[in-house]
């Protein structure tokens, strides 16, 4: 098949994608809801749907996975909102000041800037990667292990920023943190490390259960003590809040117009990177947001931009993941690979051979990207005022709740009671933690992102026959580094500017 | 004979005809009296839904199922390279021939050379042998090695990164094997599964890469093959008609295969023989099934390395891939 791809390509595509609405809203509802159910996650939903996909015709097929995979990003954020449960180790960034927001009785609020930043920058990276697809394919050329170690450390310096309180206490939290996720067998040699004789840690701790139980389950253990996830006042909040909070949710995020578009850049370009993912793209964001914000001490305190930041890159790795699939044929994440395997049973080309062969295909992906971040403003914005009401259950049920879907999620990745148990350990531990001052945030980056390091790490060194003078062996590692210098250095020069100068 | 008399052996007659009854229905339910099988076969697969061996799984359950005359319930339990899934099969489920394991005869037993399971290796055997995929030597689309001779003269300016799925891995071995024949050391990177060693041979990070051909097939134009370890090179086009490797280098080494099987307690096949072969010949006949076929290329299977295979067949490769784990155990092991 050959045809011309122009503009008016483009547009014919739009409203043909478009005319597919019948397969997008349900989708949309569907991928909200697995999202927001801790362990659930776009990938587990069309394993489980794989052969209702096989059944549809190859472009309904991939609009379905497509509006899934977006709308389940944009659903995880809702629970770490409301309730303090990332439903996935991408949104795990999300409650660090999405929830302060809900705990004061601005989860309208804090959802309609969630939903805005995750649809403009959803809507913004398609954009770019349509046009430039290309050229960010080539990005996956040029990150390797070396690069990658840098980024992680972006991420990882998160950590002194979260412990800026309290430095030792946070510091600890994150040293804890990553020793949790040095368990398992080594990325090498394969020899188990600290597995306590547990096979089902050969793999290293499993995300979902670390998430939930140091977030969610430790949350309910706190709330449980209280009769209210609010204090009178902010329930007030809540009673009074009317469309008004959603309108003003959108405003606040437009008026950061500027701060969504570069954070959700961030997302794009580590989600181009096979094997990088929407964890380490929100951390990232949430990381440089921090260092070039004015007022980086407001940040966990229920701080607009340390909530767009995440959302806006987590979003803009969806379409990042697409492009290593469309453009080179590798897939960049788990459901690009599970839309591989559909492709290849449409027997659809990938690679550059699709975009010859069937352009409207490779292009229509992510048009079918677009239209669904444009259904969803209209069918998820309208909803934030009625979810936002979960904040005023009693915790006499919401804690039960929490730790039922919290215990179920842990088993569904693995369909393991081992999780389940292990949740509820790093439960305890996080319940502990928050109890003595430490930052489970800290804990947490360090268990996400610490394996990631170490994997890099070893590789790098393998290549190099262990000579560590190899993370400085590439030109832009070494740009990086300098790039990670100055975000350290940063934050202190700005603060001791901005302080008034005293007279001696 | 008074009224109380006749009371009582009635009541024996009947309680007696009741245990009777009771005891023969409990004989007659019992798994040793009836016939094999009269419930649902487990299927361990020590692998994530979804996958290749799920997929693989389905098309060969959907016609063995009619020669068993019951249904294959599968359990997924990925992990540790598959150690977790063997770990419970071996440990958790009775060896009655109600439950099978469905693995990968290549990486997983080099795993057992490697470190051994808690459990004896020959506590359980493979009889039932699906499909062989062989290990391939692959570059990326952009990459300037062209054939696998630039590739050895390059190796022996310099040593060159290989990437792997893992160590423990056929192919690992072939090309470990490749560099002592001709007297060149390859650096060995593992890159934690299939995916990321293709993204490390597309993105250049590797300067060439070793994995099982089915996934360098799937990536398509992205990769161009440049070795196959096997006898013959079946997929032709598909593997950029790459020669073989005893062909080409005039080696005697065996087939270095992805090979997957079901395997069972030999317990089991030494308690109930009869279900032992009735599992045997109802395995070959499936195989044989002209159903089979079009189950297998609707899962999308690559017909050619559909691969019968008995006992003997899967006892033989267990062993080579043993005797190939022990050979190159240092370099697998790092010590």
């Amino acid at each position: 098949m050959s045809m011309d791809v122009n503009l008016a390509f483009f547009i014919d595509l739009f409203f043909h994608i478009m005319g597919m609405w019948w397969v997008i809203v349900p989708s949309i509802l569907l991928g909200l809801i697995v999202g927001a159910i801790p362990g659930f996650s776009a990938a587990n939903t069309i394993i489980i749907l794989l052969p209702l996909t096989f059944l549809m015709e190859v472009e309904v097929g991939l609009v379905f996975m497509i509006a899934l995979y977006c709308s389940s990003r944009l659903g995880a954020g809702i629970p770490a909102i409301l309730v303090n449960i990332p439903g996935t180790a991408g949104a795990a960034a999300t409650p660090l000041d999405g929830y302060p927001m809900a705990k004061k009785g601005l989860g309208q609020r804090a959802l309609s800037i969630s939903f805005v930043s995750s649809i403009i920058g959803g809507v913004l990276t398609t954009i770019l990667a349509l046009v430039t697809m290309p050229l960010l394919a080539r990005v996956g050329f040029y990150m390797h292990s070396v690069e990658m170690i840098v980024v992680m450390l972006f991420g990882i310096s998160l950590i002194a920023s979260v412990a800026a309180k309290d430095m030792i206490k946070g510091l600890i939290a994150g040293f804890f943190g990553l020793m949790i996720g040095s368990i398992g067998a080594d990325h090498v040699y394969a020899t188990p490390r600290g597995t306590m004789g547990f096979l089902e840690l050969y793999d290293g701790v499993p995300l979902i259960p670390a998430l939930v139980g140091l977030f969610a389950i430790s949350e309910a253990f706190l709330v449980i003590e209280s009769g209210s996830l609010l204090s009178k006042s902010n329930v007030q909040n809540v009673d009074n809040a009317s469309w008004k909070e959603t309108i003003k949710g959108v405003r606040i995020t437009l008026k950061r117009w500027y701060h969504v578009t570069w954070t959700s850049m961030i997302g794009l370009i580590i989600g181009v990177i096979p094997g990088a993912g929407a964890a380490i793209a929100s951390f990232v964001a949430y990381q440089q947001s921090r260092t070039f914000s004015k007022t980086p001490d407001a940040y966990g305190t229920g701080h607009y931009e340390g909530l767009i930041a995440p959302e806006a890159a987590n979003n803009g790795v969806t379409a990042g993941t697409l492009i290593p699939l469309m453009v080179l044929g590798i897939p960049g994440g788990a459901t690009a690979a599970i839309m591989m395997v559909v492709m290849q049973y449409q027997g659809v080309p990938t690679g550059p051979r699709l975009f010859v062969e069937r352009p409207e295909l490779g292009y229509g992906v992510f048009m079918a990207m677009l239209v669904t971040y444009l259904l969803m403003a209209f069918t998820i914005l309208p909803m934030s005022r009625y979810m936002s009401r979960v904040t005023m259950v009693s915790t006499t049920y919401m804690s039960p709740i929490i730790i039922a879907f919290t215990l179920v999620g842990s088993f569904v990745p693995r369909e393991y009671m081992f999780d389940m148990y292990l949740a509820f350990a790093f439960g305890i531990i996080g319940y502990i933690a928050r109890k003595t001052g430490y930052h489970v945030a800290a804990i947490l980056i360090g268990v996400i992102l610490g394996p990631l390091l170490e994997q890099y790490m070893l590789r790098a060194l393998k290549m190099s026959d262990g000579d560590p003078m190899v993370l400085f062996s590439s030109s832009l590692g070494n740009i990086l580094w300098a790039a990670l210098v100055i975000t350290l250095i940063l934050p202190a020069f700005l603060k001791r500017r901005r302080q008034p100068k005293t007279v001696e | 004979m008074n009224f109380d008399a006749m009371k009582r052996r009635q009541f024996l007659k009947t309680g007696a005809a009741t245990a009777g009854t009771l005891l023969a229905g409990s004989l007659m339910s019992s798994p040793a009296w009836a016939a094999y099988p009269d419930r649902n076969i487990d299927v361990i697969v020590p692998t994530r839904a979804g996958g290749g061996a799920d997929r693989l799984l389905r098309a060969v359950s959907s016609v063995w199922k009619n020669h068993l005359n019951t249904n294959f319930e599968p359990g997924f339990f990925p992990g540790a390279s598959g150690r977790v899934g063997y770990e419970v099969y071996m440990g958790k489920y009775q060896p009655d021939a109600y439950s099978l394991i469905f693995g990968n005869m290549g990486p997983e037993v080099l795993n057992w050379a490697v470190k051994a399971p808690s459990f004896d290796i020959n506590d359980y055997f493979y009889f039932g042998r699906v499909d062989t995929d062989p290990g391939v030597v692959f570059v990326g689309a952009e990459s300037k090695f062209k054939s696998i001779d630039d590739i050895i003269t390059e190796g022996k300016k310099r040593k060159l990164n290989v990437g792997t799925s893992r160590l423990a891995h056929p192919a690992s071995i072939g090309i470990l094997a490749l560099g002592e024949e001709v007297g060149v050391e390859f650096n060995l990177v593992p890159l934690s599964g299939g995916k990321k060693t293709v993204a490390g041979a597309v993105t250049l990070e590797m300067d060439f890469c070793v994995l099982t051909s089915g996934s360098v097939i799937a990536a398509g134009d992205a990769c161009r093959t440049l070795l196959v370890f096997d006898n013959k090179n079946l997929a032709g086009d598909k593997l950029s008609n790459a020669p073989t490797m005893n062909d080409y280098f005039g080696t005697k080494l065996p087939p270095m295969y992805s090979a997957r099987a079901f395997g069972i307690h030999k317990a089991a096949a030494d308690k109930y023989p009869d279900r032992m072969e009735l599992l045997q010949k109802t395995f070959k006949d499936a195989m044989n099934d002209p159903a089979y076929k079009e189950a297998f290329l609707k899962s999308k299977g690559f017909w050619p390395y559909s691969n019968y295979g008995g006992v003997a067949e899967c006892e033989e490769f267990k062993n080579a891939m043993l005797e190939l784990g022990g050979r190159y155990r240092s370099l697998l092991t790092g010590k």
